[in-house]
Parts: structure tokens; C-alpha cells; sequence
């Protein structure tokens, strides 16, 4: 809920299985990106329940949402979003100074992982938008996050640099990461193994493709490590 | 290099000319704080040093004992017995056990009234046999040589015209106040003798004089002629007995009080009094002169503040961005804090060093112009001046970080 009035999201329900890869789609205005920030403990919702990779993040305080955050999540923005007056190494180095401790050595295998091993010392501006965007996502991958949570990872890049950011994303989908995409790009969603269109806050389809979807560890309490649950 | 020297680094190198606003705004207030602070200690010093020229500020003479006089049952009041104090116990005077170094002189006083023959008539006069630039075998200086002590010491204020008495083996000079020699008719070099009568033996001692020096002091030493302590004892058969010395303590951070209590320990047979009247006036300008300099400075840095405050404001609002963007990567408020807090502390320590050399040129003008006098420099003034800078600039940047660490990462990231 937004100034006390608008409702972003109602009355939704729903699992997300560990190692899935999701995309939520929608018009604009329909509580996707909120959608997504919940799941990434962005946004607390005011009421329901959200769990992720089995913690109940919705009951959680703002240092414990952060530092779940930080030991779960990998963030895909559609701006990119980094800091601009410290170069591509020192953006990814950065991610792991918040973490834990600092290794150059990692940063610089994970940069190298997506193209960008000669565009270390470059600050973001100097940069195309795919770069940018490839960079976003080594620094998403850097402390190995179990989730990996994308806004529109492509909404910003042409055909081309959009279709090897996906392929990075398929790739990280096949190596076991849990992957939720919010697009409005249908091109994007039909790779996905799981379609979820939101429409004025409410979960108004939810389409599963089996061949896609890795199944989930179920425990022998019942719970499945890994799943996202959102009840808002 | 560890990631927040780094951070830290770049992110100084890419808002120089806000940083400068910022270290600008510190460097005002500590150059303000730096100047007045030398001003302060330096001056104070000085000042301190000034009021001695002024004369003593402690006063000693014998204890005095009372004898009851009267009847059996009927008492008719009591008299004062004469006292003096021993010369060979002044040297202690310098040996006190903590004010020692604060001791700048002492000079002592044997007065009795002698008669001058003048062409006209007899007149009487007082003579006072006293210290003038002596050398005291019991204490020695830095360079080893004896101490000296005496009216010039205590007493720079005397302006002589002719030449002082010397105090060694000097048996006829003496130093005549203007008011006397106008009244007897002397001026430097004239030759007279001065008679005195002992009431005890009723004999008389008559002793040739020749005056040295003639001295204006606007005081009662205007009215007296002085001669070395030896030949006012010999005259008055009054060897080794002084009525008073005057004392000059150097009193910054003392109570004069303080002092003359040590000298009464260390000379149990006299009483010891600050001029309280000379003390409490400078102190009293000396604590004003603080007191008007840390206001000064509280409002300098008081400024610094707000011009800090403001500066750190505008830069977390210009960055709120890239602060919702590490708190989405994982960042605790404890490290968003401690960036803004090292750029904070790191701003303090540049204004301060600059703010330090500024108050220093500062206070070397004002000391020039207004006390005629240069400031030294004050090594505790560097540190204190950084220091102050520093915890201003993190004091300015608190209320901005409180800011900082309310931003929503979601709002800031989807544009609000």
C-alpha cells in the first residue's frame, strides 16, 4: 500500500519453487516491480505473510531483511544502477565489501565470466548499456546468491545485447539459481519456464512448463528449501 | 588498499568542489578557534609577564607578636613588639616546593628615617636599604651561574634616570626619589650625609652618600633614598634583619594565595599576603579575555557547523541514488554510516590542518597590531585545532547521515 491508499498488490498467493526461473509480466502500474521487491526484501508488504528460501521475511526488521538480502539475493536492475565515480572492478568489489571481505581476484574472474575482463578499470559511463547491464550481474553473482531477482534486465538494451544478457540468464538458470524476471517483453517471458501476469495487483494467470522447471528438495517436515512463498 | 580508503578516495576525487565548500566552511571556524587559542595561551603569557612589570604581588613581613600590658584584672591593651624578618633565610623564598619556577624576583626592605643636612636645615628623610640586581649564592639559573634578585627584577617599572647602584661593594651610592631629591637639593652625583640616631645607644652614625640614580615611580619611593642592605643594617647595628619583602609571582595559572602559602610554610615566622586587590583585577581581565576569545570561537565554529550541515545535506540528497543503491546490495547502515562519517572526519582533518596555518598567520597579525607583540608557536594548539575540526565536521554530518540512513532503497531505485 502506497500513501495510505493505493493498494499495489491483493490478494496475492503464490510458490516459487528453488531453481525455477519466473517471469512476472503485466501492464504497467499492476504491482510487478512491487512484486519483486518483496521477494528481494526491498519492500515490506503491510500485511500477509512472505517466505523466502524458508525464512519468513515479511516478520523480519530492516537489519535482518538486509542482511538476508545480502546473503540470499542477486539484483538485476533495468537501470543498472552503480556507483559512478568507481570503475566496473571497484563496483563489484564493492558488493563484496558489504558481504563479507574483499577479493580483487574473484571480481575480476567474475567480470572476465561476463565479457568485461578488458573494462575493469572503466567507470560506468564509459560503458554501452550492455556492458553496464553485464557488469550489474557479475556484481548480482559475486557472493553467490541463491535467488536472482531481474527488473526488465533488458528493458534498456537492443536485440542484441539484451538476447547475451539472456543467454547469461538462461545459463545462470541451468547452473541452479532461482531466477524471477519482471518484463513486459513477451520475446523474454516465453524463455522462462513460468509465466505469472499480474494485472491490478492480483495474480491473474499463472502458466507452468513443466520442461522448465527443476523440481524442488522437499524435507521430511514438508517445507521445501528454497521456495518463495508470497501471500499478500 | 582496503575498499573504504578507496571509496573514500574516489569519491573526494569526484565532488572536489563540494568537498572544498565543506573543508572551506571547517577551515573558517578552526582558524578562528586556532588564532584565538594562540591568542589565548600567548597572550595570556605575556599579559601575565606585563602585570609583573607593575611591581609585586606578595608581600611579606614578620609575624607579629603581641604583649598584653596592664594591671593584675585590668588589661590596657597590647603593643607590637618589633620584628624582623632573617636575611639568610630568603633564599627560600625561590625553593618553594611547587610555585618554585613561578617565583620571579623578591627584594627585601630596611627602612629607618635618617636626617639629611641640607644648605637651609636638616631634613629627615626615609632610607631604605634594599636588594638591587643580587646575586643569591644559595640558587643557581640553567647555566649554573647565581641567581639574581632584587628591585630591578621586581621592579622594572623604576625609570632611573643615572645609574643603578651596584650591589657588591658599593658602600656610598644610593638612588634617590625625585620628590626627595627635589626636597634636599640633590641631583645625580651630588655628595650628602645622612645622619641617623640609634634610640637605643642615642649614638649617632653619620654615613657619605654620593647619588647614583634618581627614580620616578608616581609611588612613596619618590620620598626615599635606597642603599644596599649592608650599609642600612651596619647604620641601624641591625645585621641580618630585613622589615619586609616584596615578592614577584608569576601568576597564570595560580592563585598568588597559593604562593605566598608555600612561602609562609618554607619561613614560618612571617606572613605572606598577595596584593589581592592587583591579583583579582588580573585575574579578572585575564579570565574576561578568555572567556570574549571562546565565545568568539564557539560562534566561528558554531558557523562551521551549519556551513558543514549544509553541505553534507545537499550531498546526501545528491547521492540518495547511489546510498538506496548500496543499501540494496546489502549494505548495513553501520557501513553507509561510517563512509559518510570517514568523509566527514576526513574534511575536519583538511580544514583543520589549513584551518591551523591560517589561525596561526591570524594571530601573528592581530599580536602585531593590537599587542604589539609576535605569537609563538604552541605546539598543543596543531592537535587541539584538528581535533575540534574533526569532531565538528562529524558533529555537522550527523543529522545528514540520520537522513542518508532513512532512504528506502526500493522508492530511490524505482525513481521516487
Amino acid at each position: 500500500m502506497y500513501g495510505g491508499r493505493t493498494l499495489a498488490l491483493d490478494g496475492i498467493s503464490l510458490d516459487i519453487m528453488e531453481g525455477e526461473c519466473v517471469s512476472i509480466v503485466g501492464p504497467s502500474g499492476s504491482g510487478k516491480t512491487t512484486l519483486l521487491n518483496i521477494i528481494g526484501c526491498l519492500d515490506a508488504p503491510t500485511g500477509g505473510k512472505v517466505r523466502v528460501n524458508g525464512e519468513l521475511v515479511s516478520s523480519m526488521g530492516q537489519r535482518d531483511l538486509t542482511r538476508f538480502r545480502r546473503e540470499n539475493i542477486g539484483l538485476i536492475f533495468q537501470q543498472y544502477h552503480m556507483v559512478p565515480y568507481l570503475t566496473v572492478l571497484e563496483n563489484v568489489m564493492l558488493a563484496q565489501y558489504f558481504h563479507s571481505t574483499v577479493d580483487e581476484e574473484d571480481a575480476i574472474r567474475a567480470l572476465e565470466s561476463v565479457g568485461l575482463g578488458r573494462r575493469l578499470d572503466h567507470v560506468p559511463a564509459h560503458l554501452s548499456g550492455g556492458e553496464q547491464q553485464r557488469a550489474c550481474i557479475a556484481r548480482a553473482l559475486i557472493n553467490e546468491p541463491k535467488i536472482l531477482l531481474a527488473d526488465e534486465p533488458t528493458g534498456n538494451l537492443d536485440q542484441k545485447n539484451g538476447d547475451i544478457v539472456l543467454d547469461m540468464i538462461d545459463g545462470l538458470h541451468e547452473e541452479g539459481h532461482t531466477v524471477v524476471m519482471v518484463t513486459h517483453n513477451p520475446s523474454i517471458w516465453k524463455r522462462t519456464g513460468r509465466v505469472i501476469e499480474i494485472v491490478d495487483g492480483r495474480v491473474h494467470g499463472d502458466k507452468s512448463s513443466p520442461l522448465r522447471t527443476a523440481p524442488a528438495a522437499e524435507s521430511a517436515d514438508g517445507t521445501v528449501a528454497g521456495k518463495t512463498e508470497v501471500v499478500a | 588498499m582496503s575498499m573504504l580508503p578507496r571509496v573514500l578516495r574516489k569519491s573526494f576525487s569526484n565532488r572536489k568542489s563540494r568537498i572544498a565548500i565543506a573543508i572551506v566552511a571547517v577551515m573558517m571556524g578552526a582558524s578562528i578557534a586556532s588564532a584565538l587559542l594562540t591568542m589565548s595561551m600567548g597572550v595570556t603569557e605575556k599579559i601575565g609577564t606585563e602585570f609583573r612589570k607593575f611591581g609585586s604581588n606578595i608581600m611579606l613581613i614578620p609575624e607579629s607578636n603581641t604583649i598584653e600590658i596592664g594591671l593584675p584584672g585590668v588589661s590596657f591593651g597590647s603593643v607590637t613588639e618589633q620584628s624582623y624578618i632573617n636575611e639568610t633565610d630568603l633564599y627560600k623564598i625561590k625553593r618553594i616546593a611547587k610555585w618554585s619556577s613561578n617565583v620571579l624576583g623578591y627584594a627585601p626592605f630596611l627602612y629607618q628615617v635618617v636626617t639629611v643636612t641640607t644648605p637651609s636645615q636638616p631634613l629627615e628623610v626615609v632610607l631604605a636599604g634594599t636588594y638591587f640586581d643580587r646575586p643569591v649564592p644559595e640558587i643557581r639559573d640553567f647555566t649554573g651561574n647565581p641567581w639574581t634578585t632584587g628591585i630591578r627584577k621586581i621592579a622594572p617599572y623604576w625609570e632611573v634616570q643615572g645609574a643603578w647602584v651596584e650591589d657588591m661593594n658599593d658602600r656610598k651610592g644610593c638612588i634617590v626619589g625625585v620628590a626627595a631629591a627635589a626636597k634636599l637639593g640633590l641631583e645625580v652625583g651630588s655628595l650628602f650625609g645622612a645622619s641617623y640616631l640609634n634610640p637605643e645607644t642615642r649614638n649617632e652614625t653619620t654615613l657619605d652618600l654620593e647619588v647614583s640614580g634618581l627614580v620616578a615611580t608616581g609611588g612613596v619611593e619618590d620620598s626615599q633614598v635606597f642603599v644596599n642592605m649592608e650599609v642600612a643594617q651596619e647604620l641601624t647595628a641591625r645585621d641580618n634583619k630585613v622589615h619586609s619583602v616584596q615578592v614577584s609571582a608569576h601568576c597564570v595559572d595560580c592563585p598568588a594565595e597559593d604562593i605566598a602559602i608555600e612561602i609562609e610554610k618554607v619561613l614560618p615566622d612571617i606572613e605572606a599576603k598577595s596584593v589581592r586587590q592587583l591579583v583579582k583585577a588580573e585575574e579578572q581581565m585575564m579570565m574576561s579575555l578568555q572567556q570574549m576569545m571562546m565565545l568568539i570561537a564557539a560562534v566561528g565554529l558554531g558557523a562551521s557547523v551549519l556551513g558543514v550541515m549544509t553541505t553534507m545535506t545537499t550531498t546526501v540528497i545528491e547521492r540518495r541514488r547511489e546510498i538506496g543503491l548500496m543499501k540494496s546490495i546489502g549494505a548495513e547502515n553501520s557501513r553507509i554510516a561510517s563512509l559518510f562519517l570517514g568523509e566527514a572526519a576526513l574534511t575536519g582533518l583538511a580544514g583543520g590542518l589549513v584551518g591551523y596555518v591560517v589561525g596561526f598567520i591570524l594571530a601573528q597579525s592581530i599580536g602585531v597590531s593590537v599587542f604589539n607583540t609576535t605569537m609563538e608557536f604552541i605546539p598543543v594548539v596543531l592537535p587541539f585545532t584538528v581535533g575540534v575540526s574533526m569532531g565538528v565536521a562529524v558533529l555537522a554530518s550527523l543529522i545528514p547521515i540520520r537522513r542518508a540512513l532513512g532512504i528506502e532503497p526500493a522508492a530511490v531505485l524505482r525513481g521516487d
